[in-house]
């Protein structure tokens, strides 16, 4: 095996123990940093893939926004520090059933399909800023505008949806008052 | 490398986003859940193209629009489970069931008895 | 002349829809409108009757027919003599009754209502007067029972008017059945339901005798019924709280009388079938006595009156029975003009009195001169007083009685015989209770009202029926004399005997004397008080079939209600039942509905990847 298939598998089982850590860990703070460790190791597995740009993509807006948002959502529900008992549900068996079955199955089809096909990467166009602009600006320039007006549209939901009404903030000041 | 290295990696990711947002009880954890699938189908998505190099790079684009998409998608989610946490002061999925189709329905039971030929009791 | 006949039929139905309608805007216009239309109908009978008394061609017409059935039924009539006489004392009695019931009915708010039923009734009798077509006859027969019904519970807020107006519908409706039966017979043996054809098949072959023997016994079941005679007899006394005008009308002239006309109408299949014959002259025999009896013990002034119609009723089927067709249809002629003269002059007594209960009443001919003239002339009549009509009427039955025992061959010899004492019994009972009511209402002191001034002669409109009445009654009897005049060339018999009319005459004689002695003796109490019982036929009928009855409608219900509607909920039950199980899977987590939709994509995925 050559240096990259190590390297690989190296980093797919940070991905799949980090993966599996951010599900089952008992500390909800731990899991969103298990989940940075995840998005980090997807980003060195998209190098290894010739995606040079979309690694740097996925850590400056992975790593550095979603999880901070995930992060602020924790802090603004109080989310209780420490070890927690209750994270998961009773339903872990039925869960992890479908879980697998959902492994097997894709797994299956993928192997069964793929198994003697090879990605030449010595071939492969690395996907550089320069490349991955032309293209986007050029082949791909109406979904792009597509997705920024998407975007707009999740920004300007988000605000309607997060703002406090009368009632609310009655809610919250009784909350508040209560547990003081 | 084979192919299906990284498609089976894609694979056990997209697995464990299942199971994390079928288990978990916060609401925020199982927007991780989530955002662990979405990156399974992003590996997917590169590994394809490298195997591919179609002239269109559609792959690592498409890989680009989805965690665009991602990002939005969890900004709102976010949004709502604030504004669940506003409304019921928790945001453990389990104990949110006012969907649930119960008791007003077994209202409705008893407001129909057995009439006689008359209309009558 | 067969429009006139339509025009006839239909005049009496508009006349009833036209006062219903106009009765709801101004009673006033709707008695108009009764009283108009029922003149009217009685000048359109005179039109098709004087047309068809006598020697004059019988008219047969069709109207409409439909061979939907295998056999044609229709609208189809047939004029003889005997729907003649028969259209004329129906509309008559009922034409005065509507002027009558002006007077009677003048307070009571809902004369429209009345006047329109007296009026499709009026069609109803018409219709089976006039009837060729078996079904049609059936139409108006059943027709006529409900305007009874209808007519006796005119107060319902009574309860004996409602229970005798289900006793009367009821009794009567189980004995159609008979009809029903019979007809379906009749047609299927002779291949039509006209009542001409059936006759004339009947009368070309020689048919082997009692070989028509069940159409004829369920005819008898049904006339029986009809005409109050033995075993449904008891209808006719409870039928008396409806008013007065209405038991002159239904209850005395016309539709217990259908009964006699519908045995004289068919009188061929009845004479093919002597047994049956024999059976209607037994239960004749027996009512006949009963009836008088009834008659003779009770204190209820229209009671009495009842009673004596099913009496007199018996007569004529016992002058049917032996072969008297033209005694028989002659007295109940008669019959229908004397009584209802009686009633309506009851009703008069009643409308001054307040009361029906003879008790009640007495000393009342000063103050009553009109009612009592008229109350006289319609007793004498019935008791069979020379030379009123119902001297001649009854001594013809007498006679005819007497002419079958000694020489006739319809009915078995003892049978008639039995008849014979039976109607010379019952005239001499006859006249007991009638001389006594006459004398316990317009004479002596009752406890009742007398004398007093507040009891006054009836109003002008319910005196001139009485008038009217008191003609046929009095100076009718002559039409015995020649029967065939009226009757049709074919029933030329004598009816005039003299030597048993001296013995009758004679009879009647010492019979009145007796009952005046007693007056005379015992004043008001001639006979010791017997209480009546009530009728044993009505306890059989009650244990027999109603309770029955009752019994299996409960047990339809009870089906209904545990297995039909059980089912019906039960579907219902399963539908809410699978409805509790569906929403099991709303358990309202988010959780539980991704896992059934991640599943449900891998068995999609599966499914998909093996069928390509």
């Amino acid at each position: 095996m050559s240096w990259v298939g190590l390297l690989f598998w190296l980093l797919a089982a940070v991905t799949v123990g980090s993966a599996l850590l951010v599900v089952t860990t008992r500390n909800l703070v731990h899991a969103a940093l298990w989940l940075v460790v995840t998005l980090g190791a997807v980003a060195g597995v998209y190098l290894l893939l010739a995606a040079e740009f979309v690694a740097w993509v996925q850590v400056l807006i992975y790593v550095g926004a979603v999880v901070v948002l995930v992060l602020f959502a924790l802090m603004l529900t109080r989310a209780p520090t420490g070890p927690q008992p209750d994270l998961t549900a009773a339903r872990i068996l039925p869960a992890a059933v479908v879980a697998g079955l959902v492994a097997v199955l894709l797994g299956a089809t993928v192997v069964a399909g793929f198994h003697d096909v090879r990605i030449d990467l010595d071939a492969a166009v690395v996907g550089s800023a320069e490349v991955t602009g032309e293209t986007l600006f050029r082949r791909w320039v109406l979904p792009f505008e597509v997705l920024s007006v998407l975007l707009l549209a999740a920004l300007v939901g988000a605000i309607v949806l997060s703002r406090l009404r009368e009632d609310d903030l009655d809610g919250l000041e009784r909350r508040r008052d209560g547990e003081a | 490398m084979p192919l299906w290295w990284p498609l089976l990696l894609a694979s056990l990711l997209f697995a464990i986003g299942v199971y994390g947002v079928l288990v978990r009880r916060n609401a925020v954890l199982v927007l991780m859940g989530v955002e662990l699938m979405l990156n399974a189908v992003n590996i997917n998505l590169v590994a394809f193209d490298a195997h591919l190099r179609d002239v269109l790079h559609g792959g690592q684009t498409l890989a680009l629009f989805t965690i665009v998409i991602a990002a939005a998608e969890i900004g709102l989610a976010l949004a709502v489970v604030l504004l669940v946490f506003r409304t019921h002061g928790h945001i453990d999925l389990d104990r949110l069931r006012s969907l649930a189709d119960r008791d007003g329905l077994d209202e409705l039971d008893q407001r129909g008895p057995r009439l006689d030929h008359r209309g009558a009791r | 002349m067969s429009w006139v006949v339509l025009a006839m039929l239909l005049v009496p139905f508009c006349s009833a829809a036209l006062t219903l309608w106009i009765g709801h805007r101004s009673e006033v216009t709707s008695r108009g409108v009764a009283v108009g239309g029922s003149a009217l109908g009685l000048v359109l009978v005179v039109v098709v009757a004087a047309g068809h008394l006598g020697d004059a061609v019988p008219l047969t017409h069709v109207f409409v027919s439909t061979s939907a059935a295998v056999e044609p039924i229709g609208l189809a009539v047939h004029v003889d003599p005997l729907s003649a006489v028969l259209l004329l004392l129906s509309a008559t009695v009922a034409f005065l009754v509507q002027v009558y019931s002006l007077g009677y009915l003048a307070d009571d708010p809902r004369y429209p209502s009345y006047a329109a039923l007296v009026a499709v009734f009026t069609g109803a009798m018409s219709t089976v007067v006039v009837a060729d077509d078996l079904w049609l006859l059936l139409v108006g027969w059943e027709l006529m029972g409900a305007c009874s019904y209808f007519l006796i519970s005119h107060h319902w807020e009574l309860a004996e008017a409602r229970a005798g107006a289900v006793k009367a519908f009821l009794i009567t409706r189980t004995a159609d059945l008979g009809l029903l039966f019979a007809i379906l017979l009749l047609g299927a043996r002779f291949g039509s339901y006209r009542i001409s054809e059936i006759l004339a098949s009947i009368q070309q072959q020689a048919l082997p005798r009692d070989d028509l023997w069940l159409p004829a016994l369920l005819l008898t079941v049904a006339v029986t019924g009809k005409s109050a005679q033995l075993p449904f007899h008891t209808w006719l006394p409870d039928a008396m709280p409806g008013p007065t005008p209405i038991s002159a009308l239904i209850h005395a002239a016309t539709m217990v009388a259908a009964g006699v006309f519908l045995v004289a109408r068919t009188y061929p299949v009845f004479v093919s079938a002597p047994t049956v014959l024999t059976l209607l002259a037994s239960i004749a025999a027996a009512t006949m006595v009963l009836g008088a009896l009834y008659a003779l013990f009770t204190d209820d002034l229209k009671r009495v009156l009842a009673w004596s119609t099913v009496s007199q009723l018996a007569y004529m089927f016992g002058a049917l029975a032996v072969g008297a067709w033209s005694a028989g249809v002659l007295h109940l002629l008669a019959h229908g003009a004397f009584k209802a003269l009686l009633f309506l002059s009851a009703g008069s007594v009643v409308h001054a009195v307040g009361s029906t209960s003879m008790g009640r009443m007495g000393g009342l001919r000063g103050r009553l001169p009109h009612t009592f003239l008229a109350m006289t002339l319609g007793f004498g009549a019935l008791a069979g007083i020379v030379p009123l009509i119902g001297f001649f009427t009854k001594d013809a039955v007498i006679a005819g009685a007497l002419e079958q025992a000694r020489h006739g061959r319809l009915v078995w010899p003892w049978v008639s015989w039995a008849l014979v004492v039976a109607m010379i019994l019952t005239a001499l009972v006859t006249v007991a209770y009638s001389l006594r009511a006459w004398l316990l209402v317009f004479f002596g002191k009752g406890t009742g009202p007398g004398t007093a001034d507040s009891v006054h002669e009836s109003p002008w409109s319910m005196r001139v029926p009485l008038y009217l009445l008191m003609v046929p009654t009095a100076l009718g009897g002559f039409l015995v004399f020649k029967p065939a005049a009226v009757l049709g060339p074919q029933h030329h018999e004598s009816l005039v005997h003299g030597a048993e009319s001296v013995v009758m005459t004679g009879l009647v004689v010492v019979t009145a004397v007796v009952v005046l002695l007693l007056w005379r003796r015992r004043g008001r109490q001639m006979w010791p008080h017997v209480v009546l019982p009530h009728p044993p036929v009505d306890v059989v009928w009650d244990r027999g079939l109603v309770r029955p009855v009752g019994w299996l409608s409960r047990v339809v219900r009870a089906g209904e209600r545990d297995v039909v509607e059980a089912y019906a909920d039960g579907a219902g039950a399963s539908a809410r039942g699978l409805g509790r199980l569906l929403r099991l899977t709303q358990t309202g987590n988010v959780q539980t509905y991704l896992m059934v939709v991640v599943v449900g994509a891998a068995a999609l995925a599966v499914a998909a990847g093996t069928v390509s």
